[in-house]
């Protein structure tokens, strides 16, 4: 009986692990991308079974007034305003669909404090179709990412 | 005699403990609505990256930083105070009308605008839109008795006013990550139909401009193109001159194609935003409706050279996250009112008198009186 109970244990976490692990098919939108812009780099990563992007480089990263390292400071919540843009997670909740989609997700636009709906399409393994809009998809407007790379 | 079923509880509860375990995990994990913190992050290893397709190639954005968002649609009304209009002496082919004159006591009308991207691509951006634009004339006689006037062209802006209905095309090709070409074009009806008694597609008037621009950094972009426009009433073709530019502190700026419009912007912030300058409008408008005169217009190859330039200060705001107002007052001042003869449909083109002299068969004369103009609009990602 020890025996069962330890194999339906291991059956149990083996399971569990299964459902967190990386290597599904969504999980090629991990990586580091660039917008249309090139002012910024966001770092694509999963949490959870969900996929979040954060600021990870700014072509500008100080603020021109203050030589301060730039804020969230268009940000509609004051509270958030002091919040550095390095880090700030402006792709948030998006769940792999099919067809190299993912979707349910937002996007943020730090230069005017916007959030929009948002979904993500990989038209080839190194290009990203964004598509912000305001409640439904036609009206908004797609940017397109490329993948970055460790220069060699 | 043990029972049987002992174990069974054991192994379940633990199971049930694994699985609550792991569970747990995975909650705390996807729980990432906040925000992080940067201070305990290295960022410096995301300076030395570059495409990992090596053959990509960035390419401009058509808007620079601080722009006022691009509407996607907008519904408003223009309203414009009293002012006087006299008319000219009218021929036709059987009689003739002498000048004669009225008091606008107001003309107002609906706006609506809808633009929807159809491509947004790095290397391409291509957008089409719609529009509805009318002025309603409310008149009475100068001594300001109910008008009584026998003159066709007072009777039909009385009765009908003017309208245009148009549909719209821009296209943004940037060439790399510096140069750009830019594309507007237009097809409007305007005359004086009713809504439901459109004019034959074959009194369309062609607008287009072209630009080919420069945008060395995220804050200034600038061009120079050709226009074939109406803007001022009558066919010109005319250059033009793009210049659109932010100050660091984003703060000031400028928003100016040249010479359809020319604006300086002040932000207080992005979601709000004070502009002064002017715009310069205007459209050929064909004289076509017979109702409310006895002139069958739509023999006469008639067409209002209508020009006008509206020095103005807007203020544009949100209103709830994508819906801005937009309220502008100002001064319209009026730079022609003439009507042409266009035989068979033959377009003149003055060049602003340098390749024609051809006579308006009505010069007319309207005062300048000041406006207001509101609208609610829903803008662009």
């Amino acid at each position: 009986m020890k025996k069962l109970t330890l194999f339906l244990m291991g059956l149990a976490l083996c399971m569990q692990a299964f459902a967190i692990m990386p290597g599904d098919d969504g999980d090629r939108l991990l990586g580091v991308w660039e917008p249309s812009n090139g002012r910024a780099r966001v770092k694509v990563e999963k949490i959870g079974s969900k996929y979040y992007g954060k600021i990870v480089w700014l072509k500008e990263p100080n603020d021109p007034k203050s030589g301060l390292p730039k804020t969230d400071m268009n940000n509609p919540d004051a509270n958030l305003r002091n919040v550095p843009l390095k880090g700030y997670r402006m792709l948030k909740d998006f769940v792999y669909q099919e067809n190299n989609q993912w979707s349910e997700g937002t996007i943020y636009d730090p230069l005017n404090g916007s959030t929009y709906s948002c979904t993500i399409k990989m038209t080839d393994p190194n290009t990203l179709d964004i598509r912000g809009y305001i409640g439904v998809s036609a009206f908004g407007r797609t940017d397109v990412w490329k993948r970055l790379a460790v220069k060699k | 005699m043990n029972n049987p079923f002992k174990p069974c509880w054991k192994t379940i509860l633990l199971i049930l403990g694994c699985w609550a375990i792991a569970f747990v995990s995975q909650a705390q994990n996807t729980d990432s609505t906040k925000q992080e913190s940067s201070s305990d992050e290295d960022f410096s290893m995301y300076d030395n990256v570059g495409f990992a397709d090596e053959g990509a190639r960035r390419y401009c954005s058509p808007k620079i930083e601080g722009l006022s968002p691009a509407k996607l649609i907008s519904v408003g009304y223009d309203f414009q105070a009293g002012y006087g209009l006299g008319v000219d002496t009218f021929t036709n082919y059987t009689n003739t009308w002498e000048p004669d004159s009225a008091r606008v006591l107001n003309s107002r009308g609906l706006r609506l605008g809808f633009n929807i991207p159809v491509i947004s691509r790095t290397n391409l951006v291509w957008q089409m839109g719609a529009n509805y634009w009318e002025q309603r004339y409310f008149m009475e006689d100068p001594d300001g008795s109910e008008l009584k006037t026998a003159h066709p062209l007072l009777q039909t802006l009385s009765e009908n006013g003017l309208r245009t209905l148009g549909v719209s095309t821009t296209v943004f090709k940037p060439l790399d990550d510096k140069r750009f070409l830019l594309f507007q074009g237009s097809a409007d009806l305007n005359g004086d139909f009713s809504p439901l008694g459109l004019m034959p597609l074959k009194y369309l008037k062609y607008s287009a401009a072209l630009v080919y621009g420069l945008r060395p950094n995220e804050k200034k972009q600038w061009g120079l193109g050709l226009a074939r426009t109406y803007r001022v009433g009558e066919l010109n073709y005319i250059p033009v001159f793009l210049f659109n530019w932010t100050d660091p502190a984003n703060k000031w700026g400028t928003e100016i194609l040249f010479p359809a419009r020319a604006h300086v912007r002040y932000t207080i912030n992005p979601r709000n935003m004070l502009f002064g300058g002017f715009e310069l409008e205007g459209q050929s408008y064909r004289l076509w409706n017979t109702n409310g005169t006895p002139v069958k217009f739509r023999d006469e190859d008639l067409e209002i050279r209508r020009g006008e330039i509206r020095l103005r200060a807007l203020y544009e705001f949100s209103l709830k996250d994508f819906v801005w107002l937009s309220v502008q007052a100002g001064y319209r001042i009026n730079y022609r009112y003439e009507v042409d003869r266009l035989v068979d449909g033959q377009e003149i083109y003055r060049a602003f008198g340098l390749l024609s002299d051809a006579p308006y068969v009505m010069e007319n004369r309207l005062g300048n009186p000041l406006y207001f103009q509101i609208s609610l609009n829903l803008v662009s990602p």
